[in-house]
């Protein structure tokens, strides 16, 4: 029974070939000539960002409208620290962490028995009021103009945030691969799968003894985590910090970019957060003031013909050509997860 | 999970191959950025610059002290600090810009100033009023906008000047709100006046009746009123006449940007008889200026409106020009630049400016003026000047 | 004194936001879908008032109607055409999908009108102020409380006394018998999508004097109607009515007395309630999620 169990889980582990295809090509890109690292590492960044609300609606299936706020928290985290002496980049990207965590595991406890609406408006709320306070608070976070006079030391004393954006692109690689590795692994043990019950079926999962609402206390927390160190390293590597940051907007921004990619797969995240990022440049490049439009456009037709995500769908696409491919060459076909 | 990789890969490379498109740099232009809002809140702020470079290039050409300019377009979405460092670092290490017009907004300034001093780029802010981003910031920062205590000093003198004693201040609560609020407290209380209150209005803000009868409690003779251009001050003028407050013996005075030239038009009449101070208005008398109305409504009409966001960027871009020809037959030397057009003087179609020559920050004239209807079409009517104001 | 008008001034808000997101609530509670372009609709009022009164010279009474007519008969087209394939998938696909329609009506309105604020004109009865009983009234909320007290006692009656209403109601409280019984499910709800987009219509229209008209205004009243909807109680309307009047005067009121809170009272207000009863004040206690 326990060989099955760890055969199970070693075999959910696993990493494919396309995933490291994935992480080596992000990799290459920094040697690729003339390529432009500032726009790759924000779309690393929301990645990132959306993994930690893939955590949470994904595999949890809980919408979070409010999850900015973990954003942002971890942003200003840094950003003081940095502002207020403590320099180092690493150090300073841990307690964003941790701080957002923290914050994350309190709002967790705060949204435990609620659903539906009722749980959409209290994130929402919940960002709303932190953003008004931030917003305002001059003397404090510097308002609506931003905390400024943010000053990051070079990582590990050696790689200035220099403005070709080399050391930025490497610091946020490194980290982002870090964290989806720990997340990735999480999703996949015991407690992920007992989180993914607790999406389909949390009465069952109650019956069979699982912690459900711990496990959602936790799951909030890790992925606040996740996202305050995101937010963090915006700030450390533009030495700035806004109220953006917490923003409403950027709360939506994030739902879109993960739906677009496709929940429950770590990967969507990143997927959708390339298509949005370079779309939005690009649209924006053609016709800035009525981009809306085509992003709205897209946005319906997405919902309309790639109910799951882009990704999902493509793969499925995918794998029932090869399926249909593979039963004519009467070989086993690949199956999906 | 596997298979759906592949489609990752894949674009990315894509991607990659996408986003390595740059055009190739020539020898001898000289490659300016145009860093500013096409899109967003300040939309007409973009399509106003776009119109002014016509305009400019047509009347003085496009190759300044003999070198070609080639001018590359990026949207700062408004004040939106994390898309506008992206796009200075586009402009400055991908595309190697030598100048940058703009940006706008504060918290873009803030952002990007980092930028600017490593890559030793000139820029000229066109649309930021904060104090002291100019100097304080970077050295490479100039500015052709206007800058708060610029503004608000000279109402809060011609105020105690004006038989007024008291008067209740009203702002957006936000950095230059709050700057603006300093800034007219001191200069009014060191001539002898009195505030009786400080009414905060968030800045996003749809319905303000408490505010007016907050207004409306203070007893004092004025209200002066600080908002940003747009939503708020156009809000804010409505409110203001549908609770009755011109009715009372209230002055109303304001900052340019509750009466600036694209949201009057929509004020209507709720706009009349307001006292502002500001720096530009389309009927400054002035030979320089009738040019430049004449030239601008012959081709551009109303799409947008005339105001200050054309003449900052027709002065950028005259700075912009200063600079290069003064250094004719050389190779572009950012800090000859600025030292070139620092202490320098220009005569914009708003009147005679000068930029410092400490800190690169503008000098400019402060014109009281009135809303007037002239000719159907409400306008700004100047009716007292104050020379050459600093921007500290 | 001061308090009774600032109380009057809030409840003339209060109204407004009703009769902007009286649709919303209804169906939203009804088919359980959340349309949240129904903000566009609101905006689309307001502009088809705009256009009436510059280029055809209506008279500000007679394009209330028409703005509730034409926002109406879109609607429909809206509901026919686009919203009926969604009924039924999940909460996000819904709000994504309605998000992208937000964008999109955004973009079109710029296009057509212009980024800028529309200048609206209202009658000169209407503008300045009066004096009833010691206290100074704008009349333009005057207008707005009669007009708003108006259409509730309307869509009351209409709700309570007369048979599509009892249909309207049967299909929130329970849609498969409700269907079962034999009513046209799809009439029905377009029906009530008529009605509620061109309620929102109306109350853009309504508001374009009040709070301004422009392409952004989707973007600033969104988190309000979904505010005044929850808060009240998806599918009821007494709620919604409580909410909204709630959530005006609370706003009116705290910026006058507590300026210092500045907006965030009503957020504060919002995570209270939403917290303390997930299903808004009068709705429906939900099935687990």
């Amino acid at each position: 029974m326990r060989e099955t169990a760890n055969l199970f889980f070693r075999l959910r582990v696993r990493w494919s070939a396309w995933e490291i295809i994935f992480w080596l090509a992000w990799a290459g890109a920094f040697f690729y000539p003339g390529i432009n690292l500032a726009l790759l590492g924000q779309v690393l960044i929301w990645g990132l960002f959306a993994m930690s609300l893939d955590l949470v609606l994904g595999y949890r299936g809980i919408p979070s409208l409010g999850h900015a706020a973990f954003f942002g928290i971890g942003a200003y985290t840094a950003g003081f620290l940095g502002k207020y002496g403590w320099t180092e980049p690493l150090s300073g990207l841990l307690a964003a962490g941790l701080v957002s965590g923290a914050v994350g595991l309190m709002t967790g406890r705060i949204v435990r028995g609620l659903y539906g609406v009722g749980l959409l408006m209290v994130t929402l709320g919940l960002n709303l009021l932190l953003y008004d306070f931030v917003d305002r608070s001059t003397k404090l976070t510097g308002g609506h103009d931003g905390l400024q006079d943010i000053v990051i030391a070079p990582v590990l004393g050696l790689f200035r945030f220099d403005m070709s954006g080399h050391t930025a692109y490497v610091y946020i690689l490194i980290v982002t691969f870090i964290l989806f590795f720990g997340v990735r692994a999480l999703v996949n043990s015991a407690w992920g799968l007992s989180l993914i019950g607790a999406r389909d079926n949390s009465r069952r999962m109650t019956m069979l003894g699982a912690p459900v609402a711990g496990d959602l206390t936790w799951a909030f927390g890790i992925s606040a985590f996740v996202a305050g160190v995101a937010g963090a390293l915006l700030t450390q590597t533009t030495q700035f910090a806004s109220p953006e940051m917490m923003s409403f907007q950027r709360s939506a921004d994030l739902l879109v970019v993960l739906v677009i990619g496709g929940t429950a797969m770590l990967y969507g995240g990143f997927f959708g957060a390339l298509v949005y990022v370079v779309l939005r440049d690009q649209l924006a490049a053609l016709n800035p003031i009525y981009w809306y439009f085509w992003i709205g456009l897209l946005l319906v037709l997405i919902v309309t013909f790639f109910r799951t995500g882009i990704l999902p769908t493509a793969s499925q696409f995918w794998i029932r050509l090869t399926a249909h491919q593979s039963k004519r060459n009467k070989l086993p076909g690949s199956t999906s997860l | 999970m596997e298979v759906k990789l592949l489609m990752k890969a894949a674009v990315i490379a894509l991607s990659c191959g996408l986003l390595t498109v740059a055009p190739v740099s020539a020898q001898e232009t000289v490659k300016v950025g145009m860093l500013i809002s096409y899109s967003g809140i300040s939309a007409s702020a973009g399509i106003a610059s776009d119109n002014v470079l016509k305009m400019f290039q047509k009347k003085y050409g496009s190759e300044p002290g003999g070198k070609k300019i080639e001018f590359i377009r990026r949207d700062t979405t408004g004040p939106n600090p994390e898309v506008a460092r992206r796009m200075a670092q586009e402009l400055i290490v991908r595309e190697k810009v030598q100048v940058i017009l703009g940006p706008d907004f504060t918290p873009n300034v803030l952002a990007i100033a980092p930028l600017v001093t490593e890559g030793k780029v000139p820029a000229i802010i066109t649309g930021a009023a904060t104090r002291g981003i100019v100097g304080e910031k970077s050295p490479y920062y100039l500015r052709t906008f206007f800058s708060i205590p610029q503004s608000v000093r000279p109402m809060a003198q011609w105020a105690a000047k004006n038989d007024i004693k008291k008067v209740v201040i009203v702002i957006a609560d936000y950095g230059p709100g709050q700057d603006a609020e300093q800034t007219f407290t001191k200069t009014f209380t060191e001539a002898g006046g009195v505030i009786t209150g400080v009414i905060k209005v968030p800045v996003r803000n749809s319905e303000f009746s408490g505010y007016m009868q907050k207004i409306k409690d203070s007893g004092a003779d004025a209200a002066f009123v600080f908002m940003p251009i747009g939503e708020l001050s156009l809000g804010f003028l409505k409110a203001y006449a549908d609770a009755g407050l011109k009715n009372t013996k209230l002055k109303l005075l304001s900052t340019g940007d509750v009466t600036d030239e694209s949201t009057l038009d929509a004020s209507g009449d709720a706009a009349l008889g307001v006292i502002s101070v500001g720096h530009y208005s389309p009927t400054h008398p002035a030979a320089t200026n009738q040019a430049f109305v004449k030239s601008y409504l012959a081709e551009f009409d109303k799409t947008p409106r005339l105001g200050f966001a054309q003449v900052t960027m027709w002065d950028a871009l005259q700075v912009l020009y200063a600079g290069l020809e003064a250094q004719r037959g050389q190779k572009f030397d950012p800090d000859k630049f600025i030292a070139s057009v620092k202490g320098k003087q220009f005569d914009s179609p708003r009147g005679p400016i000068s930029l410092d020559k400490t800190t690169g920050d503008i000098i400019q004239n402060a014109y009281i003026r009135k809303v007037e209807r002239i000719g159907g079409v409400l306008q700004n009517v100047e009716f007292e000047t104050i020379k050459d104001v600093p921007a500290q | 004194m001061v308090f009774l008008t600032t109380l009057f001034n809030g409840l003339a808000y209060g109204f407004l936001l009703f009769i902007m997101a009286v649709g919303l609530s209804v169906t939203m509670g009804m088919m359980r879908f959340v349309n949240l372009a129904h903000v566009s609709l609101c905006m689309l009022g307001g502009y088809v008032m705009v256009t009436a009164m510059e280029r055809f010279d209506i008279p500000f009474l007679a394009t209330l109607p028409l703005a509730f007519l034409i926002t109406g008969l879109f609607s429909i087209a809206l509901e026919r055409l686009v919203l009926r394939f969604f009924y039924g998938t999940d909460d996000l696909t819904q709000v994504l999908l309605s998000i992208g329609l937000v964008f999109m009506s955004i973009s079109t309105i710029a296009y057509f009108f212009g980024p800028e604020y529309k200048p609206v004109s209202v009658p000169v009865w209407l503008t300045g102020q009066i004096d009833i009983s010691g206290l100074t009234l704008e009349r333009y909320r005057i207008f707005l409380v009669c007009v708003g007290v108006i259409l509730t006692l309307l869509i009351l009656f209409g709700v309570e006394r007369t048979r599509f209403g009892a249909m309207v109601r049967a299909c929130v409280d329970n849609p498969r018998v409700a269907s079962g019984s034999g009513l046209n499910m799809q009439v029905i709800f377009a029906m009530t999508f008529a009605v509620g987009g061109g309620l929102a219509g109306l109350g853009g229209a309504l508001s374009a004097s009040l709070l301004g008209l422009d392409p952004n205004f989707p973007f600033r009243y969104l988190v309000y109607m979904l505010i005044v909807v929850s808060v009240g109680g998806m599918g009821t309307i007494v709620g919604t009515l409580i909410a909204a009047l709630a959530i005006g005067v609370a706003d009116v009121c705290t910026k006058y007395y507590f300026p210092a809170a500045g907006g965030s009272i009503i957020y504060i207000f919002t995570v209270a309630v939403m917290l303390w009863r997930p299903q808004g004040l009068m709705g429906r206690k939900l099935g687990h999620a």
